[in-house]
């Protein structure tokens, strides 16, 4: 129903376009970037020092709450990492709490119903299990959806990318109203860091072209595809090497921060430094700011900093 | 005594449905202890097991044999769920007018001992080829895991497709399964030669072929309680013999058979003047006797089988690997992966009776039959597939389900020790080297980080190998991108190595308690 309901609203949409319907389902298609980004106080808010609920909350709230981004009766996907069958502690996927947390403020904010998905690695009902967040998320009333096999995923082009031009995204994200990536931040053998961009992987089926031809410049690519809504770097446990799967909990830093911008390239650039690293080595940063997704100039943002 | 045979027929259908359950699982929906006392009562894996440890399946074994000197061949009746297939079939065969009554025709004892003694010489000799092919239980989770699996795939996913329609995703589909022609021939050929002799012949299959049929025959014949026909009040009707699917009863001479009976009681059941009994034998006064038996298809069988029995060489299997590097890709591949607890090629393929439990449950999909990878021996013996999938570090699940002990059960420490093989790693086919790219698709997915990324030209990273903490699992092999051959694959330990655990050391700050942000 779902996907029928996109195609007929997409043919809608070519002949009434700027009617309510098609704008509030489908405005991600023709907003402009950073065109929403203009009327937030901020273009990026960094939060320390709390549990990853806490900074959640905090955070939001300097931006306006999470109302400023889901409307009454929207549909939603909150996409976190949770790639891999690793415990919480192990800062391999998103933290539970944090995704709980932003699902129960989307319901609050008057969602119609929020998903949660992503595109493992491991074994799919193994990580969604012992990620922690299957049971946190549901917990919380959002559904998770599965990923794992190819029929989920709908061809989709990307107009703007240098290499990549085509990828199989996830039903979930063009069906949906509103999409918030919540990556993880952490160390990563061969995107450098895995942030927000670097999250996307999760929403299409193959990574193996990518991996295949320039990693760095696909990614960059699919940035240019669909900008999230919004954009909650969890940076509470950070693994600092052997990414990103690692290999035990001695990998680990506790940090206990938090990113939350609309800004893809704004938020990894400023995990990047929060890090340790000089954004200026994560070769997809610079790609997707030459593709304008974003900005890497943080000393020229808007940024609210906030340490609990 | 009439209720004899509406017991069976609860139980019979029941282990049916359970056991053929348990190969078309593909949600693991069946707790593993479950599927373990399941599996325990099912003599041949129970037998194999048994003999290579002793654990709780023994009892199973136990239980059997128990079962069967006590009250003969109900296991083939009722636990054998191969039986029950048969008996399917013979409940449609008995619509047709021709095959509605059976016919005396006594078992060809001689050739049935025969492959059972050829089978066990064979198996101790450490070729399990034989046994695969004729033994039940393998054979029945073949017929249902090559190919039931797929039609429940397909059903699965039409209704996770309906359910998707009213905008739901409570049922997820399943992955389908490549389905190679060579796999699915074995497991047709055995269903069409059992479905043939089950319609035409009824339980000719037990009393012939099947070696555990011919080891229980023997316990049964100083089982405890038996079959007999009471002389005095059995009024020669006749009904028992039309209805004993396995011919062993010879009405005319009131002869019971009672080693080639598989206790179905339709006799009992259906003689209108209890002319049969089912006693303990200090109560019998009538000792069963050996009837005629039909000599002509005997001489025939045997001649068929042993001319089966000699084209098959026991043995044959793999060779050690010799130092994975020296050896040219496509040699070093022929070698096939077992599993973690298989403990050697050796082990696995001597034990394991290929009967694609483990097949069925793997989560990542990564156990594929095999064709010939383990020699002509160990045909459709699983093997690890990187092509397809690689093997979940934490999960044990194959070692714990396996019925034959041909993968003992390890512990999941204790898998991350185990090394099933090596990676090996083509520097020039690499996509940092060969397009000077970004990948470490291999590092990223390497569980212990035998795999890691080091600085390579400029911002690049390239893969190195450190095979002393490498599990094998083919983590690094599955996701690598290059064409036609991966540019890091694994090669099979033919005997199983201890790799060492991963090397862990402390980051010099583990609590970043800083509340400065650097930008």
């Amino acid at each position: 129903m779902d996907r029928r309901d996109f195609l007929r609203r997409g043919a809608a949409a070519s002949v009434v376009a700027g009617s309510y319907v098609v704008c509030g389902g489908y405005d991600w298609l023709i907003s402009e970037p950073g065109g929403r980004a203009a009327s937030l106080p901020f273009d990026l808010v960094a939060v320390r020092g709390g549990e990853p609920d806490v900074m959640f909350q905090k955070g939001i709230a300097a931006l306006g709450g999470i109302g400023v981004f889901v409307k009454k009766g929207q549909k939603v996907v909150v996409k976190p990492n949770m790639g891999w069958d690793v415990p919480p502690e192990r800062g391999g996927n998103t933290n539970p709490k944090l995704m709980a947390e932003i699902v129960r403020q989307c319901l609050g904010a008057g969602a119609r119903e929020v998903y949660v998905f992503d595109h493992t690695c491991d074994n799919w009902q193994r990580c969604y299990r012992n990620s922690g967040i299957e049971a946190a998320v549901k917990e919380a009333g959002a559904k998770v959806a599965p990923a794992h096999t190819e029929g989920y995923f709908h061809n989709v082009s990307i107009p703007a990318g240098k290499v990549l031009k085509r990828a199989k995204e996830h039903e979930l994200v063009l069906e949906s109203d509103v999409f918030i990536n919540v990556p993880i931040l952490k160390n990563h053998g061969g995107s450098r860091l895995t942030v927000s961009m670097k999250n996307l992987m999760g929403n299409v089926w193959d990574r193996r072209f990518w991996h295949g031809n320039d990693l760095h410049q696909c990614i960059a690519d699919f940035a240019t595809f669909r900008r999230p809504t919004l954009n909650v770097v969890d940076a509470y446990y950070v693994m600092k090497r052997n990414g990103p799967r690692g290999v035990s909990v001695e990998d680990v830093v506790t940090m206990k921060a938090q990113l939350i911008s609309t800004d893809m390239v704004a938020v990894d650039t400023a995990a990047a430094r929060l890090f340790g690293m000089n954004p200026k080595d994560v070769d997809h940063i610079q790609f997707a700011a030459d593709h304008k997704v974003g900005r890497m100039d943080l000393e020229n943002l808007k940024i609210e900093r906030i340490a609990i | 005594m009439q209720s004899l045979k509406k017991i069976r027929v609860v139980v019979s259908l029941l282990f049916f449905f359970l056991l053929s359950f348990l190969f078309v699982d593909l949600w693991n929906v069946v707790p593993v202890p479950v599927s373990n006392v399941l599996v325990s009562i099912q003599l041949v894996p129970s037998i194999t097991k048994t003999l290579t440890l002793l654990t709780a399946t023994s009892f199973g074994l136990l239980f059997v044999v128990l079962l069967t000197l006590l009250f003969g061949r109900v296991y083939c009746s009722s636990i054998c769920p191969l039986g029950t297939l048969q008996d399917l079939v013979i409940r449609v065969a008995g619509r047709n007018r021709k095959h509605r009554w059976f016919r005396y025709s006594g078992a060809p004892v001689a050739l049935h001992y025969a492959i059972l003694a050829v089978v066990a010489i064979a198996f101790l000799g450490g070729s399990t080829l034989l046994l695969n092919l004729v033994e039940p239980f393998s054979n029945h989770g073949r017929i249902f895991s090559t190919l039931v699996s797929p039609i429940v795939v397909l059903l699965n996913n039409a209704v996770a497709w309906l359910l998707g329609q009213f905008g739901t995703y409570s049922l997820p589909t399943l992955a389908i399964r490549s389905v190679v022609i060579g796999v699915t021939f074995l497991p047709l050929a055995f269903l069409a030669v059992v479905v043939y002799l089950s319609y035409n012949y009824g339980r000719l299959f037990c009393n012939s072929l099947c070696p555990a049929g011919a080891l229980l025959a023997i316990l049964s014949r100083v089982s405890l309680f038996k079959i007999v026909i009471d002389e005095e009040t059995c009024t020669e009707c006749k009904l028992c013999e039309k209805v004993c699917k396995a011919r062993c009863i010879q009405a005319d001479t009131k002869r019971l058979d009672f080693d080639a009976c598989v206790s179905c009681f339709n006799c009992i059941d259906v003689c209108p003047s209890v002319g049969l009994k089912y006693e303990a034998l200090w109560k019998n006064k009538i000792s069963p006797k050996p009837a005629e038996v039909d000599t002509g298809r005997r001489t025939f069988m045997n001649a068929a089988v042993t001319s089966l029995l000699a084209a098959v060489v026991p043995g044959s299997t793999s060779q050690d690997t010799t130092a994975a590097s020296a050896l040219s890709f496509d040699e070093s591949r022929r070698h096939p992966i077992a599993p973690p607890g298989a403990i050697s090629i050796e082990h696995f393929s001597s034990l394991c009776t290929a009967c694609h439990l483990c097949v069925t449950v793997c989560p990542t999909q990564v156990l594929y039959p095999s064709l010939l990878e383990y020699g002509v021996a160990g045909i459709l013996q699983p093997k690890m597939n990187y092509a397809a999938s690689y093997c979940n570090y934490d999960c044990i699940l194959c070692t714990e389900i396996c019925p034959s002990g041909a993968i003992l059960p390890v512990t999941a420490a204790a898998k991350k020790e185990i090394q099933i093989g090596k990676s090996v790693f083509v520097k020039e086919d690499c996509v940092v080297v060969s397009k000077k790219k970004a990948c470490a698709a291999c590092a990223e997915h390497c569980p212990t980080k035998a795999v890691r990324m080091v600085p390579y030209e400029g911002n690049l990273m390239i893969p190195e190998l450190n095979n002393e903490i490498c599990v094998g699992c083919g983590a690094c092999e599955y996701p690598c991108p290059t064409e036609p051959r991966r540019a890091i694959y694994v090669v099979a330990n033919s005997v199983h190595q201890k790799a060492k655990r991963p090397k862990v050391e402390r980051l010099e700050e583990a609590v970043d308690k800083s509340k400065e942000f650097p930008f």
